[in-house]
């Protein structure tokens, strides 16, 4: 099943078992369904519970803020990641703060969806990874899809939580079909699945055992599917073996499946689509680096896209995104 | 063959349902002739033939339809059509068929070795190692292997491991200083077994010696690998487990001072010294003219080059691997695993794992005029 449905069923299934679901963002309600037709269906089903809203990213924050306190499970959908900017204030100064400040006296979950991500040719204000700069958000749970995840598992375990949660879906990973691992496998590759005690799901895919693995990537949402299709290729073609990692969760990190794998491999690659600089990969580095430190084969290395405005052309946006070609450079250097 | 794309500049979507087929599958179209219509999320779109031929669908009426890819195929003739419909399946049917999952350089491998894939096979991806130990077990089924020699009533019998280089250092260390016989090398590497090293017989692998020494065809064992440390100390904890003990090998030229004491399973090559109060473990490799100071202690499974010296009170922890000619300063403590490059002054202590690089190591070769 592609993604894009996938996650259209976990939402189904959200509004079907809790009266306290709500959905809401630009354009949802059929027959429009949504700018990635995610939630098609879902007004006609749901009368009421599925709202469009005005185009403000603000208030869509700052109303499933208010419906949270209430008592409500808002899901809301911000059309592009990039319009996360003006939820900012919502997220970092109420949404997320409420509980700790009222001593718990009130929950806020607010679930907030976002497509984001390049290789469209959307241009320099409908492109971004903008994520970084949600990460280690005090009391925020910052959440990537991915195809190796169940969405419905992992919209069920945010759901359980009284935390809020950002959802960040790569626009890409809609029309591709889910890879779910299955008997311990994924295609052809080994897959193990390690759950956090928030029930969130970390996948670990390899070709080949990991003691037989010289390197470990870590990735998530499309850039960890452009690193399995790498990896796999070059383990085919030339026995370079690595073994990839990817969370759901990427903020705060389940550190044990990554410290599993990196004590075998000993090496650390960590790729994402966000601009260089203060990212995810500097952070994960800094805590492998201290926790591994003498134990590493070399420095950990991170790949990220070039620090600049994405252009509309796709294909001066290949040159500075983080594509198929600079993953494989990326796995290449650290392979050796 | 021309392939039938939608004409679309819709950046929104990815795909389209297909609405309708105009033309049957199979039928002739002529150019600009419309063919199909497409529904995306912005508009529905009319499919033209883009030349005259026959045309072969690629999806079927009400199937969402990927716009990168084609919705049909036109060709120039019947015959052509045919012919590559005919293709197409034998294609799919040598995938399905494909044999088991092997990586490239696993194939070419096996292909080299005649060994063949199926039977290596399994669930897990083919590597080029185990083709390499599938042939390795094909080989040996068909060698004769050679019985160890008798000994010398007296004198220990020895049974090395490894017939590298290593084995004719030891085995002339043995009979210079008459202190043992060699009568076995064992060999993991099946191209060197039922050769012989310098007149000892090479009788197969490691699980040959085990049987060989439940026997009692030997007394103990000497490690004659001086290029690997993790080599030395795996083959020593694989001895231990069978029970079967080490031996040292000591040159008669060494000078060995007193309160000096050694552990089993050393090889000690020419002219080594070793200072008053030294204390050396097991299964070490110590090249030719190493000297030791007084009061050091070598931890177990190191290997050196030559031309090693530390002054006093030096310690070397567990599988320190020593380039070519190394000084090492008074009260310096090697941790383990440490690797130092040839050639380097050793003034201060280096922690467990490490690696001592030289700066510069330069040899200039300089062509004859």
């Amino acid at each position: 099943m592609i993604a894009a449905r996938a996650i259209g069923d976990a939402l189904r299934a959200a509004l079907d078992e809790d009266n306290r679901v709500i959905l809401l963002g630009e354009d949802l309600v059929d027959p429009y369904g949504g700018a990635f037709k995610v939630t098609r269906g879902l007004s006609t089903d749901f009368p009421g519970r599925v709202r469009s809203t005005p185009i403000s990213e603000g208030t869509i924050a700052g109303l499933s803020a208010g419906l949270a306190l209430s008592g409500y499970r808002p899901i809301a959908e911000i059309m592009f990641g990039d319009f996360l900017t003006l939820c900012f204030d919502q997220i970092v100064n109420h949404i997320a703060k409420y509980e700790a400040m009222y001593n718990g006296k009130v929950t806020c979950p607010v679930i907030i969806r976002t497509p984001s991500g390049g290789g469209r040719g959307y241009g320099p204000t409908h492109s971004q990874s903008l994520e970084k700069h949600f990460l280690g958000v005090p009391h925020l749970r910052v959440v990537a899809g991915s195809l190796v995840h169940d969405p419905g598992s992992v919209l069920c375990a945010l759901l359980a939580q009284d935390s809020p949660a950002l959802i960040i879906e790569h626009k890409l990973l809609y029309p591709l079909h889910l890879m779910l691992p299955a008997s311990g496998r994924i295609g052809d590759d080994i897959a193990a699945e390690h759950v956090s005690p928030d029930g969130l799901p970390t996948v670990s895919i390899r070709p080949v055992p990991r003691e037989d693995c010289s390197f470990t990537v870590l990735a998530y949402g499309y850039q960890a599917e452009l690193a399995r299709r790498v990896l796999s290729r070059l383990a085919v073609e030339e026995e370079i073996f690595g073994e990839l990692v990817v969370p759901s969760q990427i903020s705060p990190l389940d550190w044990e499946p990554i410290h599993d794998s990196v004590s075998v491999t000993r090496r650390l690659l960590v790729i994402e689509e966000g601009a260089e600089g203060f990212t995810w990969g500097s952070e994960v580095a800094a805590h492998i680096s201290s926790h591994f430190f003498g134990e590493l084969r070399c420095p950990v290395a991170a790949a990220a896209s070039d620090p600049t405005v994405i252009p509309s052309s796709k294909a001066l946006e290949a040159e500075m995104l983080m594509t198929s070609e600079r993953v494989e450079q990326a796995i290449r250097k650290v392979a050796t | 063959m021309k392939p039938v794309l939608v004409p679309t500049t819709d950046v929104n979507s990815d795909t389209g349902l297909l609405l309708t087929w105009h033309v049957g599958d199979r039928s002739q179209v002529e150019a600009g002739q419309i063919i199909a219509e497409i529904e995306t999320s912005k508009a529905i779109f009319d499919v033209p033939a883009p030349e005259t031929g026959f045309l072969l669908h690629a999806a079927r009426e009400g199937a969402e339809v990927r716009l990168s890819d084609p919705v049909a195929r036109l060709f120039a003739d019947a015959d052509a059509l045919e012919a590559y419909t005919e293709q197409e399946q034998r294609l799919r049917a040598e995938a399905a068929e494909s044999g088991p999952r092997a990586t490239e350089p696993a194939r070419r491998r096996a292909e080299e070795l005649g060994v063949d894939l199926a039977s290596v096979g399994g669930e897990s991806l083919i590597t080029v190692g185990m083709v390499e130990a599938a042939a390795a077990v094909a080989t040996t089924a068909t060698i004769e292997l050679p019985d160890p020699l008798s000994g010398v009533t007296g004198l220990p019998r020895i049974a090395l491991i490894g017939a590298g280089l290593g084995a004719t250092q030891v085995i002339e260390i043995l009979q210079a200083a008459e202190s043992g016989t060699a009568v076995a090398i064992a060999d993991d590497d099946a191209s060197r077994w039922a050769a012989g090293v310098m007149g000892v017989p090479v009788v197969g692998g490691f699980e040959r010696l085990v049987t060989l020494f439940g026997k009692d065809a030997f007394d103990a064992a000497i490690i004659a690998i001086g290029t690997s440390v993790s080599a030395r100390a795996r083959l020593r904890e694989a001895l231990a487990v069978n029970g079967i003990p080490l031996a040292n090998a000591i040159d008669p030229t060494a000078r060995v001072a007193a309160d000096v004491r050694f552990g089993t399973g050393n090889i000690v090559c020419a002219f080594c010294h070793f200072g008053v109060g030294t204390v050396v473990g097991d299964n070490n490799f110590l090249s030719a003219y190493n000297s030791y100071d007084h009061h050091n202690r070598l931890g177990s499974n190191i290997a050196t080059g030559p031309a090693c010296t530390t002054s006093g009170v030096v310690e070397l922890g567990d599988r320190v691997r020593l380039g070519t000619g190394i000084h090492i300063e008074p009260h310096v403590e090697l941790g383990d695993d440490v690797q130092v490059a040839s050639g380097s002054v050793i003034v201060a202590s280096v922690p467990a794992g490490h690696t001592v690089k030289r700066r510069a190591v330069t040899t200039v070769v300089v062509p004859q005029r």
